[in-house]
C-alpha cells in the first residue's frame, strides 16, 4: 500500500547533534542547496522506513526561535510556511536545561513535536539521571533517547515519528502560562489578531506573545496581511 | 482591525506592563519559559551532588551582582593599573638612564651627522619606545591572569547588560576589551557577530579603545606632569576611551546604521588557577610585538623625521598644521609633526618628541622640555593624551578596517570621524580646564 510522504523538519541548539542524526537518517540520499533568498544552507534528505518514505530537512542550528538572526527566522518560517507533519527537535540530553529554551518555544508553536534526546552517554558519564518518561509527560511530547554517534535510538526515532504523524500517539504539548499580567494582555492581543487575515497560518495565541516580544518579522507580516 | 490599531493596542500592553513590572514584556516572557523549564528540571533531572553550589557560583554572586558588577570591574582594572606602574617605574627609569648613558658615549662618534643619527634619532626616538618595554610587558601580564582566570568573561557578562539596554549586541564588549591589547586583533575577532550592522558599529568604535601603543606616551606625559597620580590620569584616559566608544556605538547604531541588534548567550567558564606560562607567553607574545614595531615602523619613521629635522624641513611641514591644534593647546610645531607621525604607530609620537628634544629622555627631564620649551601645562598635557587616545587609528588598523568592512567609505569614515572628534575632546578639555585653572 502506498503512503502518503511524510515531511521531518529537523531542529536543534548548534553542537546538539543534529547534522548526525540527520546523517543517520538519511545515509548519502541527501541535497545540497540554499534557503531561499539568502546564501543559508539547505540540506534536505529522503529516506524509506518500514514502507514509509520520508523527507528531512536539516533547519539551521538556533538556540532560539527569535527575529534577531537569519537562522532563527528561516527556522521559524519553514515551519509556519511549510508545515512539516513532524518536528525533531535534537536536544543534548548532557545540557538540557539551555536545549529546551528551543524545546518550549517549538511547544508553544503547537507543532507536532518529538524530542530526540541524544548524547545519553554523555549525560550518563556525567552522573546526570534523567527521567525520560517524567520529561515526556511534562513536555507533552514523546521523548527518544539515543546516541546518534553510534546511530543508536535512530529507529525508534523514526516509529515514534510515525505514530505521532499517524495520531498513534497525540502530541499535546504545553501551555505556558506567562503570569497573569502578560496572561491579560495576550487575551486582548487575541481577540483583536482573531478575525485578521493571519489567523488562519498562526494561532492567535503565538501571534500575539511574538507582537509583545516586539518581534520585527511578525509586525512585518502583520502588516502586511 | 486594521494593522495600526493592532500595533497602538500592542504598545498600550507594553507600557502598561512596564509601568507594573519595570520590565520588557519580552523579558516577562522570556523568564516564564526558563521559570518553566527550571521547574521541569527539579522533576526531571537528577545530578551529583558535587556540582551544587561550586566555588564558581559563589565568586559569580558577587562579580555578576547587579549593582556590584561594574563598581568591581572598575575597580579591577584601576588595580591594574596601579600594579603595573608601581612595579615598572623604576625599571623604566634604569632604562631610561641606560640610554642616556648609551647616547653620551656615541655623541662624540665622528662625523657628526652620525652622532646625530645615532644619539638623536635612534636612540632617542626608537630608545625612548623601547624603555617602555616594561610596562607594556606587565600590563599584559596583569591582563592576561584576568583572562586566564575567566574574569574577562565576567567582565563582558556585566558590561552586556549595560551595552544591551543601549541597543548594543553584548559580543562587541569582547571585541572592546580586546582593544585594550591591539586594535588589529580586536578587529579581526569582530568575525563572530554574526549581525553585519552591529559587526561594522564595532569595527568603527574599536579603535578608541586605548591600545598597548598610546601607553608609553601616557606613561610619559603623566610622569613628567601628574607624578602624584600617574594610575589615576592614565586610568581616565582608558576611561574615556570606552565610554566614548559605547556613546559613538550607541549614536552610529541609532543614526547611521538603524536595526533589530542581535542577542547572544554569554558563555561563563568556570574560574580557573592561571598557569605561569600561559601568563608569561601572552605576555610575551605583546612585549614581542611590541618590540617587533619599535624595531621597524618606529625605527624607520624616526629615521625619516631625524632626516627631515636635520635638514631643517621637519618644522616647516609641523607649521602649516600646528595652528589647528592651537584651540586645544598644543598649537607647536613639534606636538604637530609627532601627532602625523604617530598615525604610522601611536608610540611614534613619543619617539618624535625623543628624536627633538634629544637630552630629555629620561621622565622628569622630558617634563622639563615640553614646559620650557613648548609651553606646557598639565592641562596641555592631559588634552594632548586624549587627542593621542581618539584621533585617527593607526595605519595597521586602518588596514584592517578596510579589509574587513570591504569599504573605503568606511575606511575614511573612521579616519575622519576619529580625528574630528580627537580634536573637539582636547579642545574641549582645554577650553574648559583653561575656565579653571
Amino acid at each position: 500500500m502506498e503512503k502518503k510522504k511524510l515531511t521531518i523538519a529537523l531542529a536543534g541548539n548548534p553542537n546538539s547533534g543534529k547534522t548526525t542524526v540527520f546523517n543517520n537518517l538519511t545515509g548519502n540520499r541527501q541535497k545540497v542547496g540554499n534557503w531561499p533568498g539568502v546564501t543559508v544552507e539547505k540540506k534536505e534528505g529522503n529516506l524509506t522506513f518500514k514502507k514509509h518514505n520520508f523527507k528531512v530537512i536539516d533547519l539551521p542550528g538556533v538556540y532560539s526561535l527569535t527575529a534577531y538572526s537569519l537562522d532563527e527566522v528561516i527556522a521559524r518560517n519553514y515551519i509556519v510556511d511549510e508545515k512539516p507533519d513532524v518536528v525533531v527537535d535534537v536536544v543534548d540530553a548532557s545540557n538540557l536545561e539551555r536545549n529546551l529554551y528551543l524545546a518550549v518555544q517549538l511547544l508553544e508553536m503547537q507543532t507536532s513535536l518529538v524530542i530526540a534526546l541524544n548524547m545519553m552517554d554523555v549525560a550518563e558519564s556525567r552522573g546526570h539521571r534523567i527521567n525520560v518518561a517524567e520529561l515526556s509527560k511534562l513536555l507533552g511530547a514523546p521523548v527518544v533517547p539515543m546516541v546518534a554517534a553510534r546511530n543508536q535510538g535512530t529507529e525508534e526515532l523514526l516509529q515514534t515519528v510515525i505514530d505521532a504523524a499517524e495520531g498513534g500517539i497525540r502530541v499535546k504539548g504545553i501551555n505556558l502560562h506567562y503570569g497573569h499580567d502578560v496572561e491579560a494582555e495576550i487575551e486582548k492581543l487575541e481577540k483583536s489578531i482573531s478575525g485578521g487575515a493571519l489567523a488562519g497560518s498562526y494561532s492567535p495565541r503565538w501571534l500575539a506573545v511574538k507582537l509583545l516580544e516586539e518581534d520585527k518579522e511578525i509586525e512585518k507580516k502583520v502588516g502586511q496581511a | 482591525m486594521n494593522y495600526n490599531e493592532l500595533i497602538r493596542t500592542r504598545d498600550e500592553s507594553l507600557a502598561h506592563l512596564r509601568r507594573i513590572h519595570g520590565d520588557d514584556a519580552e523579558t516577562m516572557i522570556a523568564d516564564a519559559r526558563y521559570g518553566f523549564i527550571s521547574g521541569l528540571m527539579k522533576d526531571v533531572l537528577e545530578k551529583p551532588p558535587v556540582e551544587k553550589v561550586t566555588m564558581t557560583d559563589r565568586i559569580d554572586r558577587l562579580m555578576l551582582n547587579r549593582w556590584l558588577g561594574i563598581p568591581f570591574f572598575l575597580l579591577i582594572l584601576f588595580g591594574v593599573f596601579q600594579f603595573t606602574f608601581t612595579i615598572s617605574t623604576p625599571l623604566i627609569n634604569w632604562i631610561s638612564q641606560g640610554m642616556d648613558w648609551l647616547a653620551g658615549q656615541v655623541a662624540e662618534i665622528s662625523p657628526a651627522w652620525l652622532a646625530s643619527l645615532l644619539s638623536e634619532g635612534i636612540i632617542g626616538g626608537v630608545g625612548v619606545v623601547v624603555s617602555f618595554v616594561p610596562i607594556i610587558f606587565l600590563l599584559y601580564f596583569a591582563m592576561s591572569i584576568l583572562e586566564d582566570t575567566g574574569y574577562m568573561a565576567r567582565a563582558a557578562f556585566v558590561m552586556d547588560r549595560l551595552m544591551h539596554r543601549l541597543g548594543l549586541h553584548g559580543r562587541s564588549f569582547v571585541t572592546l576589551m580586546l582593544g585594550f591589547g591591539c586594535s588589529v586583533a580586536a578587529i579581526m575577532s569582530t568575525r563572530t557577530i554574526e549581525n553585519p550592522k552591529d559587526r561594522l558599529v564595532t569595527i568603527l568604535v574599536t579603535p578608541l579603545m586605548s591600545c598597548g601603543g598610546r601607553l608609553p606616551i601616557y606613561v610619559l606625559l603623566t610622569a613628567a606632569f601628574f607624578t602624584a597620580y600617574q594610575g589615576l590620569v592614565v586610568f581616565a584616559m582608558y576611561a574615556i576611551g570606552v565610554i566614548l566608544a559605547i556613546l559613538l556605538a550607541w549614536l552610529f547604531r541609532k543614526k547611521l546604521l538603524p536595526g533589530e541588534s542581535g542577542h547572544f548567550v554569554m558563555e561563563l567558564p568556570p574560574y580557573r588557577l592561571p598557569t605561569i606560562t600561559g601568563v608569561l607567553a601572552h605576555a610575551w607574545q605583546h612585549g614581542k610585538a611590541f618590540l617587533t614595531r619599535a624595531g621597524t615602523i618606529i625605527f624607520s619613521a624616526v629615521i625619516i623625521i631625524w632626516f627631515l629635522n636635520y635638514f631643517d624641513i621637519l618644522d616647516n611641514i609641523g607649521r602649516v598644521i600646528a595652528p589647528v591644534f592651537s584651540p586645544a593647546g598644543f598649537g607647536q610645531w613639534q606636538a604637530a609633526v609627532a601627532l602625523i607621525f604617530g598615525i604610522l604607530a601611536k608610540e611614534t609620537v613619543i619617539g618624535t618628541f625623543g628624536t627633538l628634544f634629544p637630552a630629555a629622555i629620561g621622565a622628569t627631564g622630558f617634563g622639563a622640555v615640553l614646559s620650557s620649551e613648548l609651553g606646557w601645562t598639565p592641562l596641555i598635557a592631559f588634552a594632548f593624551m586624549a587627542m593621542v587616545l581618539l584621533y585617527i587609528p593607526c595605519v595597521a588598523t586602518l588596514g584592517i578596517i578596510r579589509k574587513e568592512t570591504g569599504s573605503w567609505k568606511w575606511t575614511f569614515f573612521s579616519f575622519g570621524y576619529t580625528l574630528v572628534l580627537g580634536w573637539l575632546v582636547a579642545t574641549l578639555i582645554f577650553q574648559i580646564g583653561s575656565l579653571f585653572i
